[in-house]
């Protein structure tokens, strides 16, 4: 009887936020007012063109590639928990899966317009995959990303179904159409070894071929710089160095998503202290992951001193980019580090910190990796005025660049209020799992 | 009181050194004197000056700017002459034509890339914005270059071009003596000059040895220009296509597979990693869509 409560309770608790209420509907119009202004910059962009943005000839890539890594880099943690936690058989990530997933799904998708915003003829688009080469890395980037996105897609879905069934089944103030939708989507559930089977299998290939898509999509989207010859993306490791650095990120993200979503949806019953100090143990891993490739990254080229090299790492270390160069290194990875070693840290407010410093240091890391190398080409730059080799974002840039975060805080909004953010049939799962081993 | 006169004393070499830069800037063209009061055989006017126009829009513009409108690339250094200033406009025809043909630092010559003839348009042209000027035309006759004969032999066992030059006169062959003759071979991107301009000597003759590692076609066929240019007869060149370079038969870049290629001539380990990446992702979709499918109808039942 106290089973049949329990999961009474879970069921209610996790089903709560779905919704319509003032809050949502305040944060809803905010965010969709900003995303009006910012994509008015897009339309300036588009009306007179990239004249409008601090890019040029020697500068092409600029922030919203920058910005376009980052949104790649996000989009791999729901490999990281989804995947490879579930398959090292953490159980204390699994409350944290679907949140992992939704923000990999947000990111991957918003990632694609992210590109199409860097073009300066988007009208051209199509032209990517009509005479798209097979030789070249951006080809392969489309592909893989487009692949992630639909396996991230399935990797929320699948395991989403029982939920989708109790969605329709209990929630009680929705439209009949709502009810229809939910009832569609939960494909015939009813609880039978065949289906519980059935998605226990394809929960576990989706946990397996998504390790090796997302490690695909963030190698590709590095190999966009390491296939080239240029100071300070000619290396071997970026491939890894890249997908350490987006475990940072993703982690970092879900840590404020978990943080937001505790607080405004009451989950401090799902969401507790322990699971905060997890997922705190495995920033620190990551970091010190990423700390490895950066110590390896910048350790190899200022030993050899090799003239371009020497040039660009100068810049970084001391010269004009040194200020952003530091405040990334020190504020988005070793000062966390330092800090998250340490328990105390490890609770949710600190974390919150902590994680907004590293999703900050993340971001400027993307531009620190893209903009300083395409200000050193090997040509010496001469006889153009200054602005044209050194990059300064313009307002309608900025704009453009927050636009698409915008949309990532949207679709996360609205999944997190259509879709229960907890696994309510693994949490009820589990817990009676625990209640069968007492017994 | 010392100090005054100190400062003072300061203030005059800086003046000093100033004058003395602005001078040797000035006096760096070096023009010699029979090339300063050379003139055009070419009557100036509109057309000519249109003709101009277009030569300098392709050759002199990024750098000069719009006559007249002061957008010379000031970040060059020198900085390129406003050409309608005053400082330029009061330059002789013979003084701006040996700039174009000798070039100096940023400046490039032109000898190898214009005639005489497109030069004589671009001073057409920026003549147009000097109202005060008044041609003074040179008696040059251009179509005496046609009397010209140009020939050039080239010497197995020397390995050398034996050039001679002459002119039909009416009362018979007159050597052109003095004369500047450069060779040139035809590349991709423009002539390359083999050794010196030489001048001809009193046979009119001149001897410009020929290397014997310029890379030809299949057959090791070069194109071989040699230009003339005589003070009385003015321009002359041939072509000649000789088999004298070293054969070279390499595939075109773009004609097997390679990365670099398009993609109907993708390297096939690209083509089947890819192929093989996008089949293995479509059968495992098709395997998750299967068990949804399954799964879709064991509920049912």
């Amino acid at each position: 009887m106290s089973e049949r409560i329990n999961s009474e309770k879970i069921t209610a608790d996790l089903l709560r936020p779905i919704r319509l209420n003032k809050g949502f509907m305040v944060w809803m119009g905010v965010l969709s007012i900003s995303l009006l202004v910012c994509l008015f910059a897009y339309f300036l962009q588009l009306r007179d063109g990239m004249i409008v943005t601090g890019l040029g000839d020697y500068v092409s890539w600029g922030m919203y590639i920058s910005n376009f890594v980052f949104f790649v880099a996000s989009s791999l943690i729901g490999m990281l928990i989804s995947g490879v936690l579930s398959l090292l058989k953490q159980k204390w990530a699994a409350p944290l899966a679907r949140i992992a997933e939704i923000i990999a799904l947000a990111f991957a998708a918003v990632a694609g317009l992210v590109i199409v915003m860097d073009m300066g003829r988007p009208d051209r688009l199509l032209n990517v995959f009509i005479h798209g080469r097979i030789q070249s890395p951006i080809l392969w980037d489309v592909t893989v990303i487009t692949s992630y996105m639909i396996v991230s897609a399935l990797f929320l879905y699948i395991p989403l179904i029982p939920d989708l069934k109790i969605c329709a089944q209990k929630l009680t103030n929705i439209p009949p159409f709502a009810r229809k939708i939910y009832e569609f989507l939960s494909l015939n559930w009813s609880d039978t070894p065949v289906q519980r089977e059935l998605i226990r299998k394809s929960t576990r290939t989706i946990a397996i071929l998504i390790i090796p898509i997302a490690l695909a999509i963030h190698t590709v989207t590095s190999w966009l710089f390491a296939n080239t010859s240029r100071a300070g993306w000619d290396s071997t490791i970026f491939g890894p160095y890249f997908v350490a650095g987006a475990f940072v990120a993703g982690t970092a993200a879900v840590i404020i998503a978990m943080f937001i979503f505790r607080k405004v949806y009451h989950l401090e019953e799902y969401i507790t202290e322990f699971h905060f100090d997890k997922i705190g143990q495995l920033l620190v891993l990551v970091s010190l992951l990423y700390l490895y490739f950066n110590v390896n990254e910048y350790m190899v080229p200022a030993y050899k001193m090799k003239r371009a090299d020497a040039f660009h790492i100068h810049e970084l270390f001391v010269g004009s980019h040194a200020l952003l160069f530091w405040i990334t290194q020190l504020g988005g990875l070793i000062i966390p580090i330092i800090l998250l070693i340490l328990k105390p840290f490890r609770k949710p407010i600190p974390m919150l910190v902590i994680s907004t410093m590293v999703l900050i240091g993340s971001w400027l890391k993307r531009y620190i990796i893209v903009i300083p190398t395409m200000e050193h080409p090997y040509l010496p730059v001469q006889n153009v005025p200054l602005k044209f080799s050194v990059y300064t974002p313009t307002l309608i840039e900025i704009l453009v660049t927050i636009a698409p975060m915008i949309m990532v805080l949207l679709i996360i909004t609205v999944l997190a209020k259509v879709i229960p953010i907890i696994p309510i049939h693994e949490t009820i799962e589990h817990q009676q799992e625990i209640a069968s081993k007492k017994k | 009181m010392n100090y005054p006169t100190k400062k003072l004393k300061s203030i005059l070499a800086f003046s000093f050194m100033i004058c003395f830069a602005f001078q040797s800037f000035a006096a760096s063209w070096n023009v010699p004197e029979d090339q300063k009061t050379r003139n055009s055989y070419i009557k100036f006017d509109a057309s000519t000056a249109s003709q101009g126009e277009a030569i300098y829009n392709a050759n002199c513009l990024s750098c000069h700017g719009d006559p007249g409108k002061g957008n010379n690339l000031k970040s060059l250094n020198p900085i390129p002459p406003e050409l309608s200033s005053v400082g330029s406009q009061n330059l002789t025809d013979g003084e701006l034509l040996y700039i174009l043909n000798t070039g100096r630092a940023v400046m490039p010559s032109f000898k190898n890339s214009l005639s005489e003839e497109k030069m004589w348009h671009v001073i057409s042209y920026l003549r147009g914005f000097n109202k005060n000027y008044v041609q003074t035309l040179s008696s040059f006759d251009p179509s005496k270059s046609k009397l010209v004969k140009l020939v050039a032999n080239f010497d197995k066992a020397k390995n050398a071009f034996l050039i001679v030059a002459y002119a039909n006169e009416k009362n018979g062959k007159k050597a052109l003596v003095g004369s500047e003759v450069s060779l040139f071979v035809k590349r991709r991107f423009g002539n390359l000059q083999i050794d010196k301009t030489l001048k001809t000597d009193g046979s009119g003759q001149a001897e410009i040895v020929f290397p014997n590692d310029i890379p030809g076609n299949k057959t090791g066929e070069l194109e071989v220009i040699v230009k003339l240019f005589d003070l009385n007869y003015g321009e002359v060149q041939t072509t000649s296509r000789l088999a004298i370079g070293v054969p070279t038969n390499k595939p075109g870049l773009n004609e097997q597979r390679a990365i670099w290629n398009v993609l109907e001539k993708a390297p096939y380990w690209i083509l089947f990693l890819y192929s093989l990446g996008v089949i293995s992702f479509l059968i495992f979709i098709l395997y998750i869509l299967n068990n949804l499918r399954k799964f879709r109808i064991s509920g049912n039942k």
